[in-house]
């Protein structure tokens, strides 16, 4: 399949200090890929690029065969690419069911004053999102939550609140930002089973983690160390790579 | 337009430049010990020269002696609302915007305050030596604005070195960088909270005392000076001292000029003007240093 | 708090309850202009008109994270267009409101786009100076406005030849507009926009990531605040048939935020409450002479300190409560 997303040769410095040094690296359509390295290798940097809230000094992201480096974070939205963050960034005080009906607001067109005005047009709209949010609560378990204000929830439970609205926008590429801190280990393997869910109805999934069980799901993981991809491949063969071994074990 | 008209302009407007910068030095003194936006900080130069008033007028004080009681009269005003209001405020857990409009709240408070006893009328108080004036290349300027400067500078250097310098800055500013940290080191740190609206409040004080003899004081100045503090306080960063004279003095030297082509009645519009502009442009300050929230 | 959720629970299980309780509302608002003095039946004007500006600057507080106090300049904006209008232009009083409309809302787009790119008390700062600027105009502008003179002879609104000139009649006009115009207001919270507003102001990186572009979605909310307020501008100009620059100042721009703050930003009903209690208790006050304008801030005070989420938070908050205990028992 070919590639989704196509990171070349990016780089970024922060006040002198080179962050990223030239990464490439690729993600195949319909794959889940994972990106791993020591702390401060960057990946925050390379993610918070990939998904447009940093421009690079130097290199493209492109996507679905354009390139996207320069466009903003709703229009990558819009183009099927998403992402979560490394703390769960629920909408507080609304309900689990409208967290999730957010998520459908790409899918809707209505304009502010079809909305004040309460036409048939914003209220089928507006129904639909209620069913689409329902149906995504019965898929991910949050039936019985649906109603509770999502602050209010532990955090493995915003973690999927977070995912469900994510995927209620049909996207096409989810970006995970260390999605399993947080959770206990039963919360991981509910959010192990919940992404291969995913993957399987066709999402292309990137996941920056530090959690070795987690990265298991990832056919393909790629190693990111002081700004550079020092090794990639499967789990155990990157694993096993001395470079990757020195990396994780300090110089 | 003459040569010493345009002097005489930007001598006031420096003039009044060191009053905006002292009142920005009070807006990051408090900032600095509690990261709150004091919206009431012209409201201790209101209080200040009130207080200095009636301590002239109806007590018959040595000059020098009011001056000083309505700068103590800041810093006391400060140091009671911080432990009778902000306290509470902040055992419930407020917002950013809730410290924001508790504390215009409180300027508004305190600005109908002195609009019930004392009325609409402005004062006036006499400058330190009298209507004296110098002479400046034709241009004059009154021996109170030189004092002024004079005093406004020092004040500037010594909050500086008190900061750097002292046990009791550095407490100051580490009460209020890392609350946990501090109070493990011994630091009071309610105590430093309340000492920095004393100093933020004092310094309000003593601005409002060296302004009053050249502008008139009355019920409605705190809200204006407050903003135009504000505005030089951006430009230095929130926190750098000689920033904030350099927006004080940007400041105060534009309006005094723009007020020679356009009506004086728009003197506020073009202040109020450059602070939106400043906070658009250089929220960080001319030195460019990301130490503020909020922008 | 999703009050409309809780709303929706509470129809669910007495809905009997409630279309007695809402018909009684109704009832007792019909009849309360007979039955009432005429200043009592003026207050309750002035409430429906600070209902409509003030819920322009409570919606952006309470769903928006907005502290505004810019209201006071559109709502001068709205006044001032049907004074001219009408009066020095002859126009007829629609045209009059929607130059003032027109004007407030290309206002709010131009200083809009600039200044709601900041947050926080940067944001807020930056809307007082606005206020404080267009206060100064207003006074400077005196050939627009008649400055302290002001404008006189606003004609009454009239439809044929039946005049809306006593407290009485405008205020069966001026409520039925409140009521439609806090009706969209609740149809907006529970769209895509209203959704998406509420998102951004809880996470405003996330609400991006799912697809909304912020400072546009800002821009059109600080534009609904700026229509609100011009609209109950021009009622109120219509109203009082005379306007001067007193009325749009800095005390105005702290009265309409006192309102949403003590009101409670988050709930539309908090929205009429904060109206009456800025309407009564200046009246309540007033007779212990200048002090009211103390005791005013001081309600602004005591407010954000106890009362966070005003009386209508603390409401819902009690509703919650008693529905809560109802299912336990």
């Amino acid at each position: 399949m070919p590639a989704l997303l196509e990171v070349r040769r990016i780089s970024r410095s922060f006040r002198g200090l080179q962050v990223l040094r030239g990464v490439s690296f690729s993600v195949e359509g319909g794959a889940i890929v994972g990106l791993i390295g020591p702390n401060g290798a960057g990946k925050s940097t390379l993610f918070n690029i990939v998904s447009g809230f940093l421009p690079p000094d130097d290199g493209d992201i492109i996507y679905a065969g354009a390139d996207i480096s320069r466009r903003s974070v709703p229009d990558r939205s819009y183009a099927g690419l998403v992402r979560t963050f490394q703390t769960p960034q629920v909408f507080r005080h609304l309900s689990v069911r409208e967290n999730l009906m957010a998520g459908c607001y790409k899918q809707t067109r209505s304009g502010v004053l079809a909305n004040l005005l309460g036409t048939p047009g914003s209220r089928e709209e507006s129904r639909r999102m209620r069913r689409s949010a329902d149906a995504a609560c019965e898929e991910f378990g949050l039936t019985a939550v649906r109603d509770r204000l999502a602050g209010e929830l532990p955090a493995g439970q915003q973690r999927l609140v977070e995912l469900a609205r994510a995927a209620v926008g049909e996207p096409r590429l989810l970006c995970l930002d260390e999605p399993s801190s947080g959770l206990n280990t039963e919360e991981v393997v509910q959010l192990m089973n919940a992404l291969q869910r995913l993957n399987a109805q066709g999402i292309t999934i990137l996941l920056v983690s530090h959690d070795m069980d987690l990265v298991t799901i990832a056919p393909v993981i790629h190693v990111l160390c002081f700004g550079e991809i020092i090794a990639s491949g499967p789990l155990r063969a990157v694993q096993s790579d001395t470079r990757v071994r020195e990396a994780y074990l300090g110089v | 337009m003459t040569g010493t008209l345009i002097l005489q302009s930007a001598l006031a407007g420096i003039t009044n430049g060191f009053v905006y910068a002292l009142i920005g030095l009070g807006l990051a003194v408090v900032f600095r010990g509690t990261r709150i936006i004091n919206a009431m900080q012209g409201e201790f130069a209101l209080i200040g020269g009130m207080v200095a008033y009636v301590l002239l007028n109806r007590f018959g004080l040595p000059l020098s002696l009011a001056f000083l009681c309505g700068a103590l009269a800041g810093g006391a005003l400060g140091w009671l609302i911080e432990l009778t209001l902000v306290r509470p405020t902040r055992k419930r857990g407020a917002s950013e915007e809730g410290y924001l409009l508790l504390t215009l709240g409180i300027a508004f408070a305190i600005s109908a305050g002195v609009l019930y006893f004392f009325g609409r009328d402005a004062r006036i108080l006499p400058g330190i030596g009298g209507e004296g004036s110098q002479i400046l290349f034709d241009a004059a300027i009154r021996t109170h604005a030189i004092w002024l400067i004079v005093i406004s500078g020092a004040v500037m250097l010594a909050l500086r070195f008190f900061y750097t310098g002292t046990l009791i800055g550095l407490s100051m500013m580490a009460a209020s960088i890392d609350e946990d940290g501090a109070a493990t080191t011994g630091i009071n740190v309610p105590r430093m909270r309340s000492l920095t609206f004393l100093l933020g409040g004092s310094v309000g004080g003593l601005a409002g005392v060296l302004v009053s003899p050249l502008i008139t004081i009355q019920y409605e100045m705190g809200l204006l000076l407050t903003l135009k503090g504000f505005a030089a306080a951006i430009l230095g960063g929130l926190t750098n001292p000689f920033g904030a004279v350099i927006g004080g003095l940007t400041l105060g030297i534009v309006e005094s000029l723009a007020v020679l082509t356009v009506s004086s009645g728009y003197k506020d519009v073009i202040a109020m003007t450059i602070l939106i502009v400043i906070m658009i442009v250089l929220p960080d300050g001319i030195l460019g240093r990301r130490l503020r929230r909020g922008g | 708090m999703p009050v409309i959720a809780r709303v929706h629970e509470a129809n669910a299980r007495l809905p009997l309850l409630k279309w007695a309780g809402a018909l009684l509302v109704v009832a007792l608002w019909a009849v309360l202009p007979a039955l009432a003095s005429r200043s009592v039946t003026d207050m309750l004007v002035f409430t429906a008109l600070y209902s409509i500006a003030g819920l322009g600057v409570s919606f952006l507080l309470g769903q928006c994270g907005i502290v505004s106090l810019a209201q006071s300049v559109f709502y001068g904006v709205g006044a001032y267009s049907t004074a001219y209008c009408c009066v020095q232009l002859g126009w007829p009083s629609a045209a009059g409101l929607l130059v003032g409309i027109g004007i407030s809302a290309v206002v709010a787009v131009a200083v809009g786009w600039p200044i709601l790119r900041l947050s926080g008390y940067f944001l807020a700062l930056a809307t007082l100076a606005l206020a404080i600027i267009g206060h100064v105009l207003f006074l400077e502008w005196d050939w627009l406005t008649g400055g302290t003179l002001g404008i006189g002879g606003i004609p009454p609104l009239s439809f044929m030849d039946y005049q809306l000139n006593s407290p009485q009649r405008f205020y069966y006009l001026v409520w039925p507009i409140a009521a439609a115009l806090l009706w969209f207001h609740a149809n907006l919270l529970r769209s895509r926009n209203g959704l998406a507003m509420r998102a951004m102001r809880d996470a405003p990186a996330a609400a991006a990531v799912l697809g909304v572009n912020i400072r546009i979605l800002k821009v059109r909310m600080f534009v609904l605040s700026a229509v609100l307020g011009s609209l109950a501008g021009s009622l109120f100009a219509h109203y009082v048939s005379f306007v001067s620059v007193d009325s749009f100042g800095v005390d105005r721009a702290i009265n309409f935020l006192l309102l949403a703050v003590l009101g409670g930003a988050k709930t539309i009903v908090g929205t009429v409450l904060g109206a009456l209690f800025i309407t009564i208790v200046p009246n309540a006050l007033s007779r212990f002479g200048d002090i009211h304008a103390v005791l005013f801030a001081a309600c602004l005070i005591a407010a954000v300190i106890f009362l966070p989420d005003g009386f209508g938070g603390a409401i819902a908050r009690l509703t919650a409560r008693m529905r809560a205990g109802d299912s336990r028992s």
